[in-house]
């Protein structure tokens, strides 16, 4: 399994655990001290990046459309933050 | 005559009935049950609080809180990882309808006026109090109260905490720290970053002139007068079956 930690700047912590299968994302938890509302909304965003390659870009982009399929809003922490810490876990996986 | 709106002071009770009455008052109001309604409690036993998206293994040291009989529980509402002291802290929780004048579409600006309360009550304390986007309540730039707000069923719930005094050694002994080698430097940080009442004043301000003071900011901040009334049969029905079924289960609380 692979972990980051990303501190937003000026803004909140996010965790990312994750494990890849094949360059996919397969297990995801996306974790901190951001708010997310409606809260559910992150059981939303991870099961679309499930399946999803690890690229930054095309993350980021699944999220996007998360919040705004939901009309969430993300406090403390911004889609691109997400994405990057996500990212940061893929890598150490494996 | 100013609006009124229902005071409930519940005193003392363990985290999963804390959770679980501040989700029932939230539901009994999107009913129209109950009035706009600020309660004020404290923790019995002490508790560790994470927000909804945090991991309770990855934040709270399980093992040292069940050797300290402190409570554990998931809060509905985002944010981070609190300690609340039996005696080092006032919890509050406002609830309020989503279309009312306080509230706006905004979540900064809805926390900006909504901890306008407890600005308003710590300076009645003497206390140099200022709000702090995203959700603090700061003194010289250290954090004295942390709140979070939550949006369900067209009302706000928004619950937060004002510290009495605080004690770092015990924060770190409840909460995780990520390396045993880094414990100190995370101690010496909340100390530069967090203070209380005790800490700001130099003096321990009771629970009764605390909640005074509050009482007091609420209804001059909000316009409106605040009139003590008890939690009915539908929210004390429910509560319990939230304890019951939700905040007291392990799927709950370690669901993340």
């Amino acid at each position: 399994m692979g972990k980051a930690t990303y501190k937003v700047k000026e803004g909140k912590l996010i965790k990312v655990n994750l494990t890849l299968n094949e360059g996919r994302i397969e297990e995801i938890k996306i974790m901190g001290d951001f708010f997310l509302h409606p809260e559910e909304t992150i059981e939303d965003i991870e099961r679309t990046l499930r399946g999803c390659i690890l690229n930054e870009e095309r993350i980021c982009n699944l999220i996007r459309n998360a919040l705004s399929r939901e009309g969430a809003v993300l406090l403390g922490a911004s889609p691109e933050d997400f994405a990057r810490c996500i990212v940061m876990a893929g890598e150490k996986d494996g | 005559m100013a609006e009124e709106w229902r005071l409930l002071d519940t005193g003392l009770n363990d985290a999963f009935y804390n959770m679980a009455l501040d989700e029932a008052i939230a539901t009994a109001r999107s009913r129209r049950l109950v009035p706009n309604t600020i309660r004020l409690y404290r923790w019995m036993p002490s508790a560790v609080s994470i927000g909804y998206f945090q991991s309770m293994e990855e934040e709270v040291d399980i093992e040292a809180c069940d050797e300290m009989g402190i409570d554990y529980v998931r809060r509905r509402t985002g944010g981070g990882a609190v300690y609340h002291d039996t005696n080092g802290e006032l919890t509050y929780s406002i609830v309020v309808d989503e279309d009312h004048r306080l509230v706006s579409e905004d979540f900064l600006e809805t926390y900006r006026k909504l901890c306008s309360g407890i600005v308003l009550g710590l300076r009645m304390l003497g206390i140099p109090a200022e709000f702090k986007p995203i959700n603090d309540i700061v003194v010289h730039g250290k954090k004295i109260s942390g709140n979070a707000q939550t949006r369900r069923m067209h009302v706000i719930l928004q619950h937060g905490t004002i510290l009495r005094r605080v004690d770092p050694e015990l924060m770190f002994r409840v909460l995780k720290v990520p390396s045993e080698k880094i414990r100190d430097k995370m101690i010496r940080t909340v100390k530069e970053r967090v203070t209380s009442i005790r800490d700001v004043l130099g003096r321990d301000v009771s629970f009764e002139e605390l909640k005074e003071a509050i009482i007091r900011g609420f209804e001059e901040s909000f316009k409106i007068k605040l009139i003590r009334g008890d939690i009915t049969e539908f929210e004390e029905e429910l509560a319990q079956r939230l304890k019951d079924e939700i905040y007291s289960r392990k799927e709950w609380n370690f669901k993340r």
